[in-house]
Parts: structure tokens; sequence; C-alpha cells
């Protein structure tokens, strides 16, 4: 039986919200998205963490967390009810340059969740046992995240990468120090001086059949005031290292590399991302047929670049057995020189499939809600999803590997590395590779 | 379809002619078609001195067939703007990809190619293996708490039973798997009459039956395989204390529960929900807010079909705290709750949560396709889906206190894992 042909057809579009701008400032991208009964929110609040007093760093953190365990009208925990109730539920991420507070909930009870929402962002308790209950979750999780190799390798790097003196080289959520030092007043005033409805975008995406969405966000209307704004100015540049964090106990190295880069606004963007996906985004990208398929060192090779506020990132990073650690490392910056140009067949494989797989990536309210929140966050419309997606269609072979070339200088990519030093430190150094110990 | 018992998904069924079930659930508007196949084959389904196997299997179905080169399966769906990978649990092994609608045609083909035909070579298994093992490695030994699932089940049933070890299974086993293993596997379990396939998407059942049987009817008829029985494993409620590298003291109570099809499972799932689920739940409000025994609480289920599952609740306890001293308080409020049942806004938060997740589950083909397979190998038929809305709104307030009273006022088993340094 012959292999069957596919037909491709064209034409997806990320739907255009519609947008105004409430009487205390707050911007609504609304969706209306017919078919979709669960909607989803997303309020974007465009807050720096470089604003977070140094000694209270993780404060954005714990606000966000401890938001909804009361309210004044509805104190110790009933608010939460009240929103379960409706069938809502509340999810967020305070981010080096934003905080989200986002939800899913049935459509039709949109305007009774908003009201609830409204309730949250603008009078929450903070009572003392909740944000001393939430300052001990963060203390946990940190205590959590510096057992798991792969987090510990991530930290690794941004701190290379950013330096302990940005806020963006040091754990987003604090450290057991810093958290320690939070009070209630820290809290409020973050809430206080951050919270505030005049810089913020909120993203409604759902079935919208029927419902007077004015009278649904007269709760939010008033909301007002104008806080600290992520910094638009990209990232110093610092140079590469590699370094080794010592995890004695650890059965694998896990590796995590890459540089800053342009960002989306940047003319050579559209390529940069189908380089990334042919280089180690896809299954059958470079460097996981050569150090999975071929060579079964490691479960799977991912990375690719992705856009900051305004500056970017590349990343490459896999988990790799000891023994061979060294060699998949010498092997994946190898890669990285593109010594062999992208054929026309690799860049068209990763434009099929990044035009392609868009519509399943955007499929539900809540893939739209988020897509959306990330453009609202760093000052970008909706309309930027797709200007995009026409821009990956024009990239030549030829073009995307000088854009590889021109913006990933593999002598300038820093890499770091958790597991046991006493084995990897020798087999890096035997491979060429100096990395700085840290324990 | 918004409050839950108006869920009605067309479903069409037919059986081809060599013992394939088809189940097709049109959706016009979907961006894409979501190719769901589970075969009825997992880790339960393996020789206890050869664990790890249907997993291990489930990635060289990935590694080449008659007409298909090593890797090119997945490649060639990414290619076309599809998503693709593949899962393996005690009870099936399952694969799928969705793609455009342009590319069912392709989908279908690569499916039957690999349920007729392997092309494994020494070289590509040896690879594989290793691959495996680093999944093992990443996904476990690496992990603090890593060996946990692999302890609780231990507490539950026998090494030698089917559900004695985890779809993972160990490295010596991966170490001894041979070729001709692969193949006797392949025999043994990949054929028409023990799959299901889910087509969900933008195809109408004509089209959808007529795309299955021109490529997958075309696999060799072979007789549907026979599962082991096996016998309700009936161990004693255990307390094990096991010490590891890990940040926190934590403490586990299980019970075994009935398999995945019986009645009370909706029933204690919003028991869990109740007792556990967010900081509404029973358990938070009364041992973390109010006894300041834990900092944090949660329940989970691990379904098994052919025997008895296993449900939990975990504690971490704060800190000083004696992970018996918590457990004890869990198991007072579970008695309390077992007495007099949910309130009625108990019962009315917990089905508004899980009615929101059940359809955020179901919005989306892949998903959707999932789900429809579930039902069908857990109560015999993909129409379930469509109950199963029904039978949560009808739950009533007895009935999830009767699941409490049979389910979780047995003695449990407890774990406590606790870091290396802290003397039990």
């Amino acid at each position: 039986m012959n292999r069957p042909t596919v037909s491709h057809s064209a034409g997806w579009h990320f739907p255009e919200p519609h947008v105004s701008t409430l009487a205390g400032g707050m911007q609504v991208w609304a969706f209306d998205l017919p078919g979709q009964h669960i909607a989803a929110m997303e309020v974007v609040l465009p807050t720096s963490l470089a604003t977070e007093p140094r000694s209270v760093e993780g404060v954005a953190t714990v606000a966000l967390h401890a938001v909804d365990e009361g309210t004044l009208s509805h104190p110790n925990g009933r608010i939460s009810e009240l929103l379960e109730l409706q069938g809502a539920a509340l999810h967020g991420s305070a981010s080096q340059n934003h905080t989200r507070l986002g939800g899913d909930a049935p459509a039709h009870r949109l305007p009774a969740v908003i009201e609830l929402l409204a309730e949250v962002i603008q009078q929450p308790g903070f009572a003392p046992g909740d944000v001393e209950h939430h300052v001990e979750m963060q203390v946990a999780a940190f205590d959590s995240r510096i057992a798991s190799p792969g987090w510990v390798a991530k930290q690794a790097l941004r701190q290379v990468l950013f330096g302990d003196d940005a806020r963006e080289g040091r754990p987003a959520a604090g450290t057991p120090q810093t958290l320690g030092a939070i009070t209630r007043d820290d809290v409020l005033a973050w809430h206080g001086s951050q919270w505030v409805g005049g810089d913020a975008t909120l993203v409604v995406a759902g079935d919208l059949t029927g419902l007077d969405m004015g009278a649904a966000l007269a709760p939010l209307e008033r909301w007002s005031g104008t806080g600290s704004v992520a910094s638009r100015a990209p990232a110093a540049e610092r140079p590469a290292q590699v370094v080794l964090v010592d995890m004695p106990d650890a059965v694998q190295a896990t590796i995590h590399a890459g540089c800053l880069t342009v960002g989306r606004r940047h003319p050579d963007w559209a390529a940069l991302k189908l380089a990334g996906h042919a280089m180690c985004g896809a299954f059958a990208s470079r460097l996981n047929l050569d150090l999975r398929e071929r060579r079964g060192y490691t479960y799977g090779v991912g990375g690719g670049f992705t856009a900051r506020r305004t500056d970017g990132q590349f990343f490459v990073g896999g988990s790799f057995r000891v023994d061979v650690a060294a060699d998949a490392l010498r092997r994946l910056l190898d890669g990285l020189r593109l010594v062999e140009p992208f054929t026309a067949e690799e860049v068209e494989d990763a434009r099929r499939y990044l035009v392609g797989v868009a519509p399943l990536a955007n499929e539900t309210a809540s893939d739209i809600a988020r897509q959306a929140s990330v453009l609202a966050a760093v000052g970008e419309h909706a309309s930027f999803v797709n200007e995009h997606f026409a821009a990956l269609e024009l990239p030549t072979a030829k073009q995307v590997s000088a854009a590889f070339r021109t913006h990933v200088h593999p002598e300038a990519v820093s890499v770091a590395i958790s597991g046991p030093a006493l084995t990897l430190a020798p087999a890096m150094q035997a491979a060429g590779l100096d990395p700085v110990i840290v324990s | 379809m918004t409050d839950g018992t108006r869920l009605d998904y067309e479903l069409a069924e037919t059986t081809l002619d060599n013992g394939l079930r088809v189940c097709v659930q049109p959706d016009p508007v979907a961006p894409a078609v979501a190719v769901n196949i589970w075969y009825e084959v997992g880790s339960y389904d393996e020789d206890p001195s050869r664990t790890g196997f249907a997993h291990l299997f489930e990635h060289l179905m990935f590694q080449g067939s008659s007409n298909v080169a090593s890797g090119e399966h997945m490649a060639l769906v990414e290619a076309n703007g599809g998503s693709v990978n593949a899962t393996t649990s005690t009870d099936r092994t399952n694969y799928f990809e969705t793609v455009p609608r342009g590319a069912l045609d392709l989908a279908l083909w690569l499916e039957a190619d690999r349920m007729s035909s392997l092309a494994i070579t020494d070289a590509n298994f040896a690879a594989q293996r290793e691959v495996v093992k680093e999944e093992k490695r990443q996904r476990y030994d690496n992990q603090p708490y890593g060996n946990l699932l692999e302890l609780l089940v231990a507490q539950h049933f026998p090494s030698d039973h089917p559900y004695g070890h985890l779809p993972i299974g160990s490295m010596q086993h991966l170490d001894d798997a041979t070729l001709d293993d692969v193949q006797q596997f392949f025999s043994d379990w990949y054929r028409p009459s023990n799959a299901r396939l889910v087509l969900s998407g933008p195809v109408t059942p004509e089209e959808a039956f007529a795309l299955a049987d021109k490529h997958l009817g075309r696999v060799p008829v072979l007789e549907r395989p026979i599962h082991a029985a096996s016998s309700e494993p009936a161990l004693p409620a255990r307390n094990v204390t096991t010490h590891g590298a890990v940040p926190h003291p934590l403490v586990y109570l299980s019970w075994p529960a009935p398999p995945a099809a019986h009645n009370d499972h909706l029933a204690l799932d919003i028991a869990l929900s109740i007792l556990a689920d967010g900081h509404t739940s029973r358990l938070h409000k009364s041992v973390v807010r109010s006894q300041r025994l834990a900092q944090e609480v949660h329940a989970a289920s691990l379904p098994h079909l052919r025997s008895t599952s296993i449900t939990t609740l975990m504690a971490r306890p704060t800190e000083r705290v004696d992970t018996q001293r918590t457990a004890d308080a869990l198991r007072q409020e579970l008695c309390r709750f077992a007495e007099d049942g949910p309130t009625g806004e108990e019962l009315a938060r917990a089905v508004a949560q899980y009615e929101r997740d059940w359809l955020l589950q179901l919005a989306t083909v892949e998903g959707r396709a999932d789900l429809i397979n579930d039902a069908w190998l857990t109560y015999g038929t993909p129409h379930h889906v469509n109950q199963h809305a029904a039978e949560l709104a009808a739950l009533e307030k007895d009935a999830i206190r009767d699941a409490v009273r049979h389910h979780l006022l047995a003695e449990p088993s407890h774990l406590h894992y606790l870091p290396t340094e802290v003397s039990s």
C-alpha cells in the first residue's frame, strides 16, 4: 500500500479580541469563542520582581498565593468557597516581569465569577495566619526545588546569564532568608502599590453569547492606579561560563545551556524560531536524533528560542547518564556550531510544524487567554500572533542558518550542569571544558 | 453542556472484519483530528521477571516497520503540523497523534504499518533500551521521593502480583530484555482484536470507517488474547518507615479500593475532593488551618482495571510534628466525616469543580478521544462519556458518606517517608 499524500489547508488565524478600556484605566481583551463553554480569565499586572525590596524577595509570590484566602467581605476562606460554588478555579504566577492571576469557569457564570474575582483583587484580607502559612509553603517549595536536579541546573544557568546582582539572576520566589523576613505589612505594601488597575489588562475568553459584558465588568470599572512597570532595557551582557553544581547523589548530569539573544520584534525572530525547532525543538531535531535516537544518551533533548520582554533567549538542555555526559555536552556544543547549514527540508519541516500545530495549541479558551496574556504582559497586541505566523512563511534555509550563526555563538553559550562533581569534573576537563564547581 | 446533565456527543461505532473496534466522535468545527489507539496491554501483562517490557515496547513501536524508517513516524506527524506521543500504564498502551484533517489518511496508514509489522534492528533496540533507562533515571531515580510510588504499591501487592510493579520496571530487567522478547511481545499482544481506535474531529463516521478499513482493515486477523486472572492481593495494612535524601517528612495513608469500573469510584473521588482538594477542604481546614499539625494535605487514586485499586491521603507535617500524630489527626477527621457525611454545600462545590475539570478535559479533541477510549476499556462502552456528567449530577450526600464508610474507615497502610538525618 502506497504512502498516502497529505493535503495542507491554510487559513487558521488567532482570534481578534474586542478591546475596551474601563474608567479606572484597565484594558479588557474579550475573545468571544462560540462553543467554548468553559471560559478563561487572566488578569495581567505588568509589575517586575525587580521592584521587590531585596530583603523580602518572594513577597510578590506570597501576595499572589495568599490573595484568595479571604477578603474583607468574605474572610476565612469563604471567598474561595463562593468561587468554587460557581465552578471556578483560580491559578496564578508571579514571574520576573509580570504577575498573572487567572481562572477557568463555566462561561454562563462569568458575571458572578468576575464579581468575586474583583473582590479578590481589590480587597484581600491577608490575615496574619494566611500570610504566615504561605511564607512557610514557599520556604518548603524552595527546599523542594533545591533537591531537584532540573531546578538546580535551571537556576544556575539564570545566575550565570544575569548575575547575582540582577533580580533575574536570583530565585523568583525568594530564598528561605528573604521569605522568612516577610511580614503581613510587606504583603499589604506590595499589594497596595503593585496590584493596581491602571496598568492591568483583563483577558476574557469563552462563549460570551448572551452575556452583558459591560455589566459583568462593572465591579472592576473603577479599579485604577499605576505601579512600577518592568524595564524595557535588555539584560546586560555577561561573559559565558560553564558551571557545575555538585549534587553528589545524582545519577544523571542535568545540562542546561543557553545565551541571551534578540527578541520577538527583531527581523530575524521568525528565522530563529525555525532554527531552534530544527536544532533542538522537534523530535527529529538534529540534537535529539543524535543524542537520543542514535546514541541513547538521554530521554530527550529540548530547547529553542523564547521571547522575553524585549530581548530573547536561546536554550537547550537534557539529562544524561553520568558516564556519557561530557561526550554529550561536547557533541551538543559542536552541534551549535552549525558546521552543516540547515537543509531546505529541515526548515520546511520546522515551518510546517510551527504553523500547522498552531490551531491545536490554541484549541481552548484557556489556550487563547494564556497566549493573549503573555502578549499583554509585554505590551504587545494580540495581532502579534498572526504577524508572527505570516513571518514564519518567509525565511529560506540560507536565511535560517545565517540567523542562527549570527545570534548563537557557541563560545558565548553558557552551560550549567547539576550532578556528581567527583565524576563529572574530570570527565568535563578531559573533554576540554573547564567547569567552575559550585557546591 | 454546561449544566452537566445534557452532555451528548455523537458516537458511532463499528468493528472491522479483523476485529479492530473503531469509534468516531465527529466534531466538524474542531481544528484537527485526534487518532487514539489503545492496545489492551500494560505492565499488568508482563512476566514479573521481565518488568518494564510493555513500556520499552512502546518506545520500539516508533523504531520502524515495513514501510516506515526508525523515528520516521514521529518526524512525519510533526512535519505535517501534528502532535504525537504514547504512554504506558498498568492496563493499556496508548498511541496517539492529532493531525490536520488532510493528514488523517497518513496517520492511519502509519498506525496500520506498525500494527502489521515491526522492523527493529539490534542497534536501535540497544539505543532505545538506553533511552528508557535514562527516562527511568530522569523521572524516578534522580528525583526526590522518586521511589515513592513503588513503595506505595509494595504496601498493597506482593512483587509477583501483576500489579506488584510499576510500568517503568527495573534496570536489571531492562538490561536482560532481548530482541526475541520484543518479537514475542508483539506477536502476543499487538493485533487488531486487542486494540480500540477512537477518532475525534472533523470527519464523518462514514469517512472515518472507510479510512480505518482501507488501512487498518488489512492487518491480519488474530484471536483476541486472554489476560491472566489476578487474585485480590489481600495484604494486611502495613506500617513502613523509609529514609531518603528528601527535603521534608511526608506521611501517606493508603487503602485498597475496588477496581476502576466499580460504582463507588465517582462517590469516592468526590469524597476525596471534599476532604483534601485545596484550601477549602475539610482536612485543610481542620488539620492544617485549625490544628496546625500539617502544612499541606492531598489525596490521590491509583485505579486498576482488573483488581484492587489504591486510594491515598498524604500530609506534610508541620515542623517538629511527628508523622504519626499527623496521620492520627487525618484519621480522626475521616471518622467525623464518615459519621455525618458532607454538607449540601460541600457536595455542590465538589461537583462544580469536578464538572469543570471534566469539561476542560473534553475541550480538546486529543483529551476527548482519550477519555472515550478510557470509558470504552473501563466500562465496556465509549458511551459512558455521555453518562458521566449525569451520574455526577445525581450524586447524593449519603452516597459520599457511604463511600467513605466502606473504603476509608479500615486501618490504612502507613508510609512514613523521612529525611535521612531525621530519626523516626
